[in-house]
């Protein structure tokens, strides 16, 4: 009997006694009419091959493991950041299950958000039933200074107008006429998840500043000196916002951060469930009209809020997630420019303690190759700072990067000797890099927890960065933007690069002399 | 607040009817109407629980619930491994659910094996508007293509899919055509179809039956049948728990040909109608194709539950009753032969357990079938609720809930929270878009979907696991630090 | 440069709706005016007539073509025909597959996008048939369409497709600024077909603007691929359609909201009008056997 009351054996322990290990192998043989081993061998050495690559890139219709997830997820993701607001997501109830998770598992906090649950009848009939309903109740039971709606294929198919449907509802007096909804339009099968967090971003700056849907006056900018801050989407929006907030603050900068999800997702175990908690005051972001300019930390995430924000008269400057030395220079000299407040003595401190923790371990990381996926911006801003370490990104693959980014990526290898053997990948998904990584091996993979399939199959070893990591614990409450979050994300690479060497040098008898007690 | 702890019956009844009231002056008067009829409390001798469910969930109130595409991919066809499943339509349906349903599984995966995989076609807006089949018929060339070793394909639909009225299934029989009778499923799984995951069960057997069991005739057994053959329906091997129930079936000295879908196989699913008995765990899952299974080709169906060794004693024997007295031997002999452990495991945890409050929201079987497992180790169930039951599944539950029980039929966010705070539980046993908002609070919290990342929590083994994780939840020293010393 | 006007015409199919659309959009191309027309019907021959051609490439033909609309640019769907008239077909897809209300919305997004509609005076929407779901009433959402113009005859199916129309314009007229501009009649030469015509917009608050004579030379003008004001511009026939089109020019801000009628109401106003025969309550649902018993 393997069980016993003493030491409890878990899932990773129990399956492996004899016991177990009989019952499976008779399983297999008697009832699973499994291929014979040999053809399995001969298959997956197959798929490791050039000639497997070449098929597997020739897919047109088939997408196995993508990067990327659909709009509504980043909908979510922006209206979580506005003071007590509840993402409403207009369409069939099961996706509002799938985001909520979908965030719980990575920042292990609540997710609130709701759903109009349309289903068979609201196929045919529209969901305007749905809407007024929905916002009555979610408006009595939950209190939310704000409504922020979304929708998802269901209602983006069937074409519900959320302009009109908000109107009527309000007409039937599901929330006041003069309450704040904004909306806006996230089809599933249109770009992915960043798509998604910049037409929200985009709906809600539009509702405040552009009048409101026609229930208030546009309104008149009248120009100040602070600055607003968009992160996007962002796996390490706890501890980045914190971060920025840091940064402005030492240099003395007046800001708005336009979408602050940093307190609701990381609420305290106090005795007290906050359903809202922090997040962009409305007034807020209504006078962030009035803002010199606006800074955006990843391009790809506000390609259309941005256009809208410089319509109102605003300087917009957008970033590809600045990750180490130079990135956060150009940042911070670019806020500093147009605050005309000088980078603080802290900062400049703090900088040249990243470069000297550089300085410290980089022959370690030097003309080490690396595999990176994740979102365009995350991707493009690792790919510089690694290049920035001496580091080579052989292969940066984006499953929800386009042309433009792919074009970006290019002109930024081009940059450095250390770019010069890399490649970008615009629209591939992780079945493509297990084929890349077998015919072009690298020494480590930058990506989100789903690259643990990689590791596993092709033995590269992978360093969690990125959305989502389920599987490990509180790397979101650690800032990757800032000289600080260059220093973490120096940190991590660090650890991987060593715990590989010790892992390869731990046979006594065999490896003893690499096995160092300092590096 | 905390409501004071009820001394009688009589009092727990009406404190329940007042918590019951008080949580519904929240909403709105059409809306209080129809969430009352979903709550209740459990009056013994009555044949259900007395509230209504499997109804359309409220717009806008957070419910917990998901959807038809969840109950046929996520849940039925999902963990049937050496098939490939290709959520079929935009790209986040497959995303959200991909791999983290744990359901176990050995196999090589991306050759012989994809579990935990995400096969998608990915819908852009071209495929919308001009619609999806002639993606789909090459999608599954290039999955040939490439995942030659796959036994089959199941297409599990998304919204659009019956929005834009693509024929899957016309492509389905073309490509088992041309692929030489290779098995190809269609799953008229829309997510706005039904409402909740219970009418993706329901389509996911439909399928099972169509598109496997009426086109398999001709086909060789694989085995020679034995006296002994079962086939465990309705369980997903969720950490495992498959298999520490099969082992206690094999022990007792029957022969499992299949497990339904944890770990299964196409070839088990098309031996199941040659079992001698459907051994029924996740009756709202899988009772459809049992009862298919019964009817068409005779094979007898019992339900039995794996949760705690007064329930596993029960079923065990209740098993062994379908067959001679070699098996009823075996199953007094497996339940002699883990008495020690399981006497053992209570005593150990027992102690430290006795007593404690209990609420429960689950899906399936659970809200129901876990509280054996709890009262063998002291403990009591205050509350239970089903995310997705049928009228079936309260009348099941009156054999195992207690007079005064508060009964909650597809809580919304709002209603949870209110009767955790009001009834101070020392744990909810709950889902991961409950577990930190309960944590939050301060209550000790286990997810009752995923066994929380442990397991697996069936049959003897599995229930030293159970009590192990209990306990850690319950004695964590943490929530003695919840509130700070220096607070009021 | 003057306000934008965006007008769309609606009708049940085959009611001469592109026929008419076109014609006026020439007159008023004519008197000076630049026009985008787009063409929200699948079968993209909402500017076959001025542009000589059918099926010009599309935006989701292209769309699907390039991997998105992402990857199009303004220039590769908008033609240029007669009197400077810019045109683009929304298209879409094969009857029975796929959906053709989410192309009108794809193809009506792309255009305000990409500042299509930049530098017109009016921008007309030329909508298939009915406004059968949330797709084809993406014209009439608010910052669309301002007038809708529907094409109707004294058929009852045309007439019940107006009616129809009024009731999906009537939906959003409420939260949006979308009003039924009028009816254009297109002659069928059936029984009081005038008369009815009035009485139909009478019953739906609004007006007749129109009622364009049937004339062979439409044909004549359509197997040349041409409008009648291009074809024959001194002929009776494309003076009506100038009327028509000072008419429509004229319109601006008449519009109502419409109050569309029941089914009931629409088949007493046929039977008023004599189209109908009033049949016996007790003979509803007998068949020509059953009747001839009782007879």
């Amino acid at each position: 009997m393997p069980q016993n009351a003493d030491n409890v054996l878990d899932h990773f322990n129990l399956f492996r006694q004899p016991e177990y290990l009989e019952m499976f192998e008779k399983k297999k043989k008697e009832f699973e009419n499994h291929h014979p081993d040999a053809e399995v061998e001969r298959v997956r050495e197959w798929a490791k091959t050039k000639e497997y690559q070449e098929k597997n890139f020739a897919r047109e219709a088939l997408t196995v493991n993508p990067a990327k997830a659909c709009q509504p997820l980043g909908a979510v993701f922006a209206s979580l950041g506005f003071e007590q607001t509840i993402p409403f997501v207009h369409g069939s109830q099961g996706c509002v299950a799938y985001y909520r998770s979908h965030f719980s598992r990575h920042f292990k906090e609540p997710t609130s958000c709701v759903s109009s649950s349309m289903t068979e009848d609201a196929a045919v009939f529209g969901g305007l039933n749905n809407m007024i309903d929905g916002l009555a109740n979610t408006y009595n039971m939950y209190k939310p200074k704000m409504i922020s709606v979304s929708t998802t294929c269901m209602a983006e198919v069937i074409g519900d107008d959320l302009n009109a449907f908000i109107k009527t509802s309000k007409e039937k007096g599901s929330v006041p006429a003069d309450y704040d909804v904004p909306f806006a339009h996230t089809p599933a099968f249109v770009g992915s998840h960043v798509t998604g967090y910049d037409n929200v971003m985009k709906g809600i700056v539009e509702h405040f500043w552009n009048g409101k849907a026609g229930t208030a006056p546009k309104l008149e900018r009248v120009p100040n000196n602070s600055i607003n801050f968009i992160g996007g989407f962002d796996g390490y929006v706890v501890g980045n916002i914190r971060e920025v907030k840091r940064i402005f603050e030492s240099m003395g900068v007046e800001y708005t951060i336009l979408g602050d999800p940093s307190d609701v997702w990381d609420t305290p175990t106090d005795g007290e469930f906050r359903m809202y908690d922090g997040g962009t005051k409305l007034e807020d972001a209504a006078n962030a009209i009035h803002a010199k300019a606006t800074f955006s930390m990843q391009h790809f995430s506000t390609e259309k809020t941005l256009p809208l924000i410089a319509a109102s008269g605003q300087e917009t400057y957008s970033f590809h997630h600045p990750v180490g030395v130079r990135a956060t220079d150009e940042f911070l000299m670019k806020v500093s420019e147009v605050t005309g407040k000088p980078i603080s003595k802290e900062l400049t401190r703090e900088r040249g303690r990243l470069v000297d923790a550089i300085a410290d371990s980089s022959a370690h990381l030097h003309g080490k190759r690396f595999a990176i996926y994740g979102d365009p911006d995350l991707c493009y801003g690792l790919a510089a700072f690694l290049m920035e370490l001496g580091a080579e990104p052989i292969t940066v693959l984006a499953s929800n990067g386009g042309k433009l980014w792919e074009e970006q990526m290019k002109q930024l290898f081009a940059s450095s000797p250390f770019g010069k053997n890399c490649t970008a990948y615009a629209g591939k998904d992780l079945w493509h890099l297990r084929s890349l990584l077998f015919t072009e091996p690298v020494d480590f993979l930058i990506g989100n927890t789903y690259g643990k399939y990689l590791e596993r199959d092709t033995g590269t070893p992978l360093i969690r960065i990125g959305f989502p990591v389920f599987d490990r614990h509180h790397y979101h409450r650690y800032p990757v933007w800032g000289y600080q979050g260059g220093l973490n994300v120096l940190v991590w690479l660090l650890d991987k690069v060593f715990d590989e060497i010790d892992r390869n040098t731990n046979v006594v008898a065999k490896s003893d002399y690499s096995f160092d007690i300092i590096r | 607040m905390s409501l004071a702890q009820p001394e009688s019956i009589e009092d727990l009844k009406a404190r329940n009817k007042a918590l019951i009231k008080e949580v519904l002056e929240v909403y709105p008067e059409k809306t209080a109407k129809r969430r009352a009829k979903h709550l209740g409390t459990f009056e013994d001798g009555k044949p259900d629980c007395g509230v209504k469910s499997n109804i359309k969930s409220i717009p806008g109130v957070m419910t917990i619930r998901g959807c038809a595409y969840a109950g046929s991919k996520g849940v039925v066809w999902g963990p049937i491994k050496d098939m490939i499943h290709i959520s079929h339509g935009p790209v986040g349906c497959g995303q959200y659910s991909w791999a983290s349903r744990r359901n176990y599984y050995i196999g090589v995966t991306g050759i012989d094996t994809f579990g935990t995989m995400q096969f998608t076609s990915d819908f852009q807006e071209k495929d919308i508007v001009f619609g999806g089949d002639k993606k789909l018929a090459k999608l599954i060339d290039e999955i040939q293509e490439l995942f030659p070793l796959n036994k089959g394909i199941s297409v599990q639909s998304e919204c659009p899919i019956g929005l834009i009225g693509d024929d899957i299934e016309a492509v389905s029989k073309a490509k088992t055509k041309e692929y030489n009778g290779h098995t190809i499923v269609p799953v008229r799984c829309e997510g706005f179809r039904g409402v909740s995951q219970s009418l993706g069960h329901h389509l996911a057997n439909d399928a099972i039956r169509d598109w496997v069991f009426d086109k398999m005739e001709g086909k060789p057994a694989l085995f020679e049948s034995t006296p002994y053959d079962v086939a465990i329906i309705g369980d997903y091997n969720i950490g495992g728990d498959a298999w520490s129930s099969r082992i206690l079936l094999e022990e007792m000295g029957l022969r499992v040909v299949a497990q339904w879908s944890g770990d299964g196989t196409i070839a088990e699913l098309e031996a199941t109608p040659r079992a001698k008995l459907n051994v029924l765990h996740c009756y709202r899952s899988m009772n459809y194709i049992s009862r298919h299974m019964e009817e068409k080709y005779g094979v007898p169906w019992v339900e039995y539950n794996f949760f705690g060794p007064s329930k596993i004693e029960e079923s065990l024997r209740k098993i062994a009753s379908h067959f001679d007295d070699k098996i009823k031997e075996g199953a007094e002999r497996v339940i002699a032969k883990y008495r020690p452990l399981m006497d053992a495991v209570i005593a150990k945890y027992r102690p430290r357990l006795e007593g404690k409050k209990v609420m429960l929201f689950v899906g399936g079987l659970r809200p129901r079938h876990v509280i054996g497992a709890y009262e063998d180790l002291g403990m009591e169930i205050v509350g239970t609720g089903y995310e997705f039951g049928h009228n079936d599944d309260y009348q099941r539950t009156t054999h195992y809930v207690k007079d005064g029980t508060l009964i909650y039929d597809d809580v919304t966010g709002y209603e949870f929270e209110k009767f955790v705070e009001k009834i101070q539980p020392d744990l909810v046993g709950s889902g991961i878009k409950e577990k930190y908002v309960f944590q939050k609070m301060g209550v000790p919290f286990r997810q009752m979907h995923s066994w929380d990342y442990s397991g697996p929590y069936h049959g003897y083994d599995g229930f030293a696991i159970f009590a192990r994780d209990m306990d850690m939840a319950i004695n964590s020293p943490v929530w003695k630090f919840a509130k700070a010393p220096w607070a009021a | 440069m003057s306000e934008l006007r965006q007008i769309a015409f609606y009708g049940k199919g085959g009611i001469g709706k592109s026929t008419t659309s076109q014609n006026t959009l020439a007159a008023l191309a004519q008197q000076g005016k630049k026009i985008l027309i787009v063409g929200c019907d699948p079968k993209a021959d909402s500017t076959r007539l001025i542009l000589h051609a059918k099926a010009q490439d599309t935006i989701l033909s292209l769309a699907a073509e390039a991997g998105s609309v992402e990857d199009l640019e303004l220039e590769d769907v908008m033609k240029v025909g007669f009197e400077d008239i810019r045109c683009v077909e929304s298209g879409g897809p094969e009857p029975g597959v796929g959906c053709a209300g989410r192309g009108v919305i794809t193809s009506i997004n792309f255009l305000e996008e990409q500042g299509a509609y930049d530098g017109v005076d009016y921008v007309s929407y030329d909508v298939l048939g009915d406004v059968v779901c949330g797709g084809f009433a993406m014209p009439i959402r608010e910052n669309k369409a301002q007038e809708i113009y529907i094409v109707m005859s004294g058929e009852m199916m045309a007439m019940y497709a107006g009616n129809n129309i009024s009731k999906g314009i009537l939906k959003y007229a409420n939260s949006g600024g979308v009003r039924l501009g009028g009816l254009v009649c297109n002659e069928r030469q059936t029984d009081k077909e005038y008369e009815l015509a009035e009485s139909l917009a009478k019953k739906l608050g609004t007006q007749l603007i129109y009622f364009v004579p049937r004339d062979n030379i439409v044909q004549h003008a359509e197997l040349r691929r041409m409008t009648v004001i291009e074809y024959a511009p001194d002929s009776v026939q494309a003076g009506h359609y100038r009327s028509l089109a000072e008419k429509v020019h004229a319109n601006k801000g008449n519009g109502i909201i419409p109050t569309p009628i029941t089914m009931d109401e629409l088949e007493d106003l046929l039977m008023e009008h004599g189209v109908m025969k009033a049949v016996d309550e007790s003979q509803v649902g007998k068949t020509a056997a059953d009747l001839a018993a009782i007879a």
